[in-house]
């Protein structure tokens, strides 16, 4: 379970924390958005958050970062902002029934699955069709094919994800957690597929 | 008046000074200009006595009252240079007047909320007598009997309250100590953090020794009461957790724990034997008692001095002895104790169905409205009402 890694990757381009705790208020300027994690278990689902959450922070200072519930706020180039707030899900398949309760109202679902397994790729796509089935239907859908570091070891072809998402109206990305290679990238992209509240 | 309950930790997303800002809100209401604010308010309260209770009709109800009330406020001239804040104090006021007042008419108020309740908690009493926290491959470095018991306690102080803000408080405390227990754990062991992948099953394991009373009922209260803009975020996924909590342990069987099927059917079955033996003690006169007794054990030691009745001359039996001539007596004795157990079965659980239905004493809320509070007015009215 211990996400092992390298030091958290600060250099993140135009990524700037914001800490500011409006109250939850959403507008045209700053949305905040609840995102779901889905995939099976190992997948790299906890990490690919930490990373993200924690890329931003002080690793020291643990304690800005709920244990559990997580958020990150990232700025855009056009000064908009968005406050992910991030609900992991377990992956174990004792907890599976459960994964209803934490998508419900998530405007944004990561799907993930580990390039190494093909056995999680197909989990992948029947977490892609429940959420088409029972999820929210504006919901933004992007697929992840996380432990890229581990290229020799792969076993679902990049091409595969990519056609993948492509049919589903996803979008797709392939991560390492553990590099930190593309995690702002992936947060970004889902940023800026977001829709807009009309601006007042 | 109830005290609210303490706000644990410096977490921003809810709103705090519960008392205080409830007698501001009560201050206000009596103010002769907020005369309309009051009318509105006592006619949907009186308006709810109309219905037959509707639970999801009924917080679709709530929801658009506080709806229409916040505009009201808003436009009110009392409030006319009032901060988010002082605004957002007035509608938890608002809240918690409203639900008090409809809490007798909402909480619990179909026959299959308390039908569930009480499943939910006979449940936990079986599980309690066998599951350890390895079953849920809680990690070691998280096995800390003195942050699980603060967070039951906060888990079970649920009942005290009425307000769904109060109510939720309860929920956000017992898992923010879960929370503190996974930083330290973090801290000091560097056992990595892994999110929800450590704290669901702590929550789990925390309700299932907590026992919190009315879980599904109070879950539900929370859900269609609590205005909606307060849940979301934090609190958002702390109720889910527990609502995620509360539903793997309604489906909990053997495959959900790691621990042998059969083991766990077993550890099930003598759970639920010992529960009938204990209630059937407490419950029955003492020659029903020496009959039926079902652990095997008992019943053997019971057996000798029981006059008349039943026997049972198998139980030092081998299985080596038996002939095929003892299958039509064993078959017989068998169905006579099959038959015993099931209906004694019944008589308990009604038995411990109608034990466990004591209502916890509630404090009735401030009035400020009603002509003729009842019963235990409160301090407040005395106070400043005259
Ligand atoms: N090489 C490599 N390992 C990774 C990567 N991401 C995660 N891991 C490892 O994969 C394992 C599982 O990662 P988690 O983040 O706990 O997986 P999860 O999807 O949250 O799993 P569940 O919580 O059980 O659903 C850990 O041992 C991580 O160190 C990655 O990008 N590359
Ligand atoms: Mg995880």
């Amino acid at each position: 379970m211990g996400c092992s890694s390298s030091l958290p990757d600060r250099s993140s381009g135009q990524l700037a924390g914001l800490n500011s705790e409006n109250g939850g208020v959403s507008d045209a300027k700053n949305l905040r958005v609840k995102l779901v994690l889905l995939g099976d278990s190992g997948v790299g689902k906890s990490c690919i958050v930490l990373r993200f959450v924690r890329g931003q922070f002080d690793p020291t200072s643990k304690v800005t970062v709920g244990a559990s519930f997580l958020s990150q706020t990232i700025a855009l180039q056009d000064s908009t902002t968005v406050k992910f707030e991030i609900w992991d899900t377990a992956g174990q398949e004792r907890y599976a029934a459960l994964a209803p309760l934490y998508y419900r109202g998530a405007a944004v679902a990561v799907v993930v699955y580990d390039i190494t397994s093909p056995e999680s790729f197909a989990k992948a796509q029947y977490w892609v069709k429940e959420l088409q089935k029972h999820g929210n239907p504006d919901i933004v859908m992007a697929l992840v094919g996380n432990k890229a570091d581990l290229n020799e070891k792969r076993e679902v072809p990049v091409q595969d994800g990519i056609d993948y998402a492509e049919k589903n109206g996803m979008f797709f990305i392939e991560t390492s957690a553990k590099t930190a290679d593309n995690i702002n990238q992936l947060f970004e992209e889902i940023a800026k597929r977001l829709p807009r509240p009309a601006s007042s | 008046m109830e005290a609210a309950p303490s706000s644990s930790s410096t977490s921003t997303s809810t709103s705090s000074g519960g008392s205080v800002t409830f007698y501001d809100f009560l201050d206000r209401m009596r103010n002769p200009a907020s005369l309309d604010l009051v009318r509105s308010i006592k006619s949907f309260i009186v308006s709810f006595s109309f219905y037959t209770p509707n639970p999801d009709n009924d917080g679709k109800k709530v929801q658009d009252f506080y709806l229409s009330m916040e505009a009201a406020i808003m436009e009110h001239p009392l409030w006319a240079a009032a901060t988010f804040e002082e605004l957002d104090s007035a509608m938890e006021g608002l809240e918690k007047y409203v639900m008090t007042k409809l809490f007798s008419r909402t909480f619990a108020s179909v026959p299959e909320d308390a039908k569930i309740d009480r499943e939910v908690s006979e449940k936990i009493c079986l599980l309690q007598t066998f599951l350890k926290p390895e079953h849920l491959d809680i990690p070691a470095v998280l096995h800390n009997e003195a942050s699980w018991l603060l967070a039951e306690k906060e888990l079970q102080k649920i009942n005290t309250f009425k307000a769904p803000r109060e109510k939720l408080l309860c929920i956000m405390n017992c898992c923010r100590v879960i929370n503190n227990l996974l930083l330290n754990a973090s801290m000091s062991e560097n056992h990595a953090l892994a999110g929800l992948d450590d704290f669901l099953p702590v929550l789990i394991y925390v309700t299932i020794k907590a026992n919190p009373p009315q879980l599904h009922s109070n879950l539900k209260f929370i859900q269609l009461y609590r205005r909606q803009a307060k849940l979301v975020s934090e609190a958002a996924y702390y109720f889910t957790n527990l609502v995620s909590a509360k539903t793997f342990i309604v489906d909990l069987n053997g495959k959900s724990l790691s621990m042998d099927e059969i083991k766990f059917e077993e550890s099930m079955q003598a759970a639920r034997l010992t529960q009938t033996n204990r209630a059937t003690q407490i419950e029955t006169s003492p020659t029903l008692q020496g009959q039926t007794d079902p652990t095997p054990t008992r019943m053997h030691d019971k057996e000798k001095d029981t006059s008349g009745g039943s026997n049972y001359p198998y139980m030092d039996a081998e299985a080596g002895e038996l002939t095929v001539g003892d299958v039509e007596r064993l078959l017989s004795l068998y169905k006579d104790v099959v038959t015993k157990y099931t209906s004694l079965y019944k008589v308990v659980r009604h038995l411990s169905i109608s034990k466990t239905e004591t209502p916890v004493p509630h404090s009735e809320g401030t009035s400020f409205l009603l002509t003729q509070p009842e019963g235990t007015n409160t301090k407040i009215d005395h106070q400043k009402g005259n």
